[in-house]
C-alpha cells in the first residue's frame, strides 16, 4: 500500500483507539470519583482542586497508556502515528517512553498535593510529601530534558510555540486579575488556582498547536 | 513556503516514513512539511537538498516568482 494515498481520518485504528480511550478514561474517572467519595474529600474541595484532579487523572492515564503501549512496537506506532502502518522504531519507542514518564509523573505530582492536603496530615508528613514532590520534580525534569534532546525540530518548535502563547496570554491574564484584585474588584486567587488554570490552558494550547501541525 | 517534496519522494517510491528515517525526523514532521504546515529550518532544508541531489531553490520556493509583476 502506498503511503502517498490520502487516508480517511476515521480509520479502523483511530476508532479502536477512541473506543479504548473512552473506556480507560471512563474507568479512571469512575475510580477517582469513588476514591473522592470514599475519603469524603469532595465537600472540602475548591474548584481548583476538582479541576486539578481531573487534569491529574488525564495526565496520569495518558502517560500510563503510553508507557504500557511502548512495550509493543506495533501498538505504540499506531498510537503515535496512525498514518504510518509500520511498527515504531527504537527512537520512537524511546520518545514515547520519555513522554509517557513526563505525563504520568506530571499527573501524580498534580494529584499528590490535593490528596495530601485533604487528608489532614500532620506537619511532618506534609513536609515529607513536599520532599517527595521535589524528588519527583527533579526526575520529571530529567525526562523532560531527555525528551527535548530526542525530539526533532518540528516537535521542538511546537513546544516553543506552546510556551510562548502560554507565557503571553497567562501573564496578561494574571496582570489583569491582579489589578482587579488590588482594586477590590476580583476575588483573590491562590497559587494553586493559578497553577490549575495554567495547566488547563497549557494542555488546550498543546492540543490546538499539535492539531494545526498535523500531529493529532 | 511551497515545496516539491511529495513529488520527489514519489519519484523514488519512498513513503513518508522512508524519507523521515533518511532525514532523522518523525513521519509527522515530513507530513507537516509536505502539506505546508511547517517550514523546515535551513539545516534541515540543506539536508533534504543533499538527499535529493538538488539545490534548495529547486525544492522549496515562496511562490514570489509566480506572483503578477514579479
Amino acid at each position: 500500500m502506498s503511503t502517498l494515498e490520502k487516508r480517511p481520518y476515521f480509520t479502523r485504528t483511530r476508532l479502536i483507539q477512541f473506543a479504548v480511550g473512552m473506556v480507560v478514561g471512563g474507568l479512571a474517572g469512575y475510580g477517582v470519583g469513588q476514591l473522592a467519595a470514599e475519603i469524603r474529600l469532595a465537600d472540602d474541595w475548591r474548584w481548583s482542586d476538582a479541576l486539578g484532579m481531573i487534569v491529574a487523572c488525564l495526565l496520569f492515564t495518558l502517560g500510563a497508556v503510553m508507557l504500557v503501549a511502548s512495550f509493543n512496537r506495533r501498538a505504540i506506532g499506531a498510537m503515535l502515528d496512525p498514518g504510518d502502518p509500520r511498527p515504531a522504531g527504537p527512537p520512537q519507542v524511546r520518545l514515547a517512553r520519555q513522554q509517557g514518564w513526563v505525563l504520568a509523573l506530571g499527573g501524580a505530582m498534580m494529584a499528590a498535593p490535593i490528596l495530601a492536603a485533604s487528608l489532614g496530615l500532620p506537619y511532618g508528613l506534609r513536609a515529607a510529601a513536599l520532599a517527595g514532590l521535589i524528588a519527583l520534580f527533579i526526575v520529571q525534569t530529567v525526562f523532560n530534558l531527555a525528551f527535548w534532546q530526542s525530539a526533532d525540530e518540528v516537535m521542538r518548535r511546537m513546544v516553543g510555540e506552546v510556551s510562548l502563547i502560554c507565557f503571553w496570554v497567562l501573564q496578561g491574564a494574571l496582570f489583569l486579575w491582579a489589578a482587579g484584585e488590588k482594586l477590590g474588584l476580583a476575588p483573590a486567587l491562590s497559587t494553586w488556582d493559578c497553577l490549575t488554570v495554567l495547566m488547563i490552558f497549557y494542555l488546550a494550547v498543546s492540543a490546538v498547536i499539535g492539531f494545526r501541525r498535523g500531529f493529532a | 513556503m511551497l515545496n516539491r517534496l511529495k513529488v520527489l519522494r514519489a519519484e523514488r517510491n519512498w513513503s513518508q516514513g522512508d524519507l523521515a528515517d533518511r532525514l532523522g525526523v518523525s513521519r509527522q514532521s515530513i507530513n507537516a512539511i509536505e502539506t505546508g504546515k511547517y517550514d523546515p529550518s535551513l539545516p534541515l532544508a540543506f539536508k533534504i537538498a543533499r538527499l535529493f541531489g538538488q539545490p534548495i531553490e529547486a525544492i522549496f520556493h515562496d511562490g514570489a516568482a509566480d506572483a503578477p509583476g514579479a
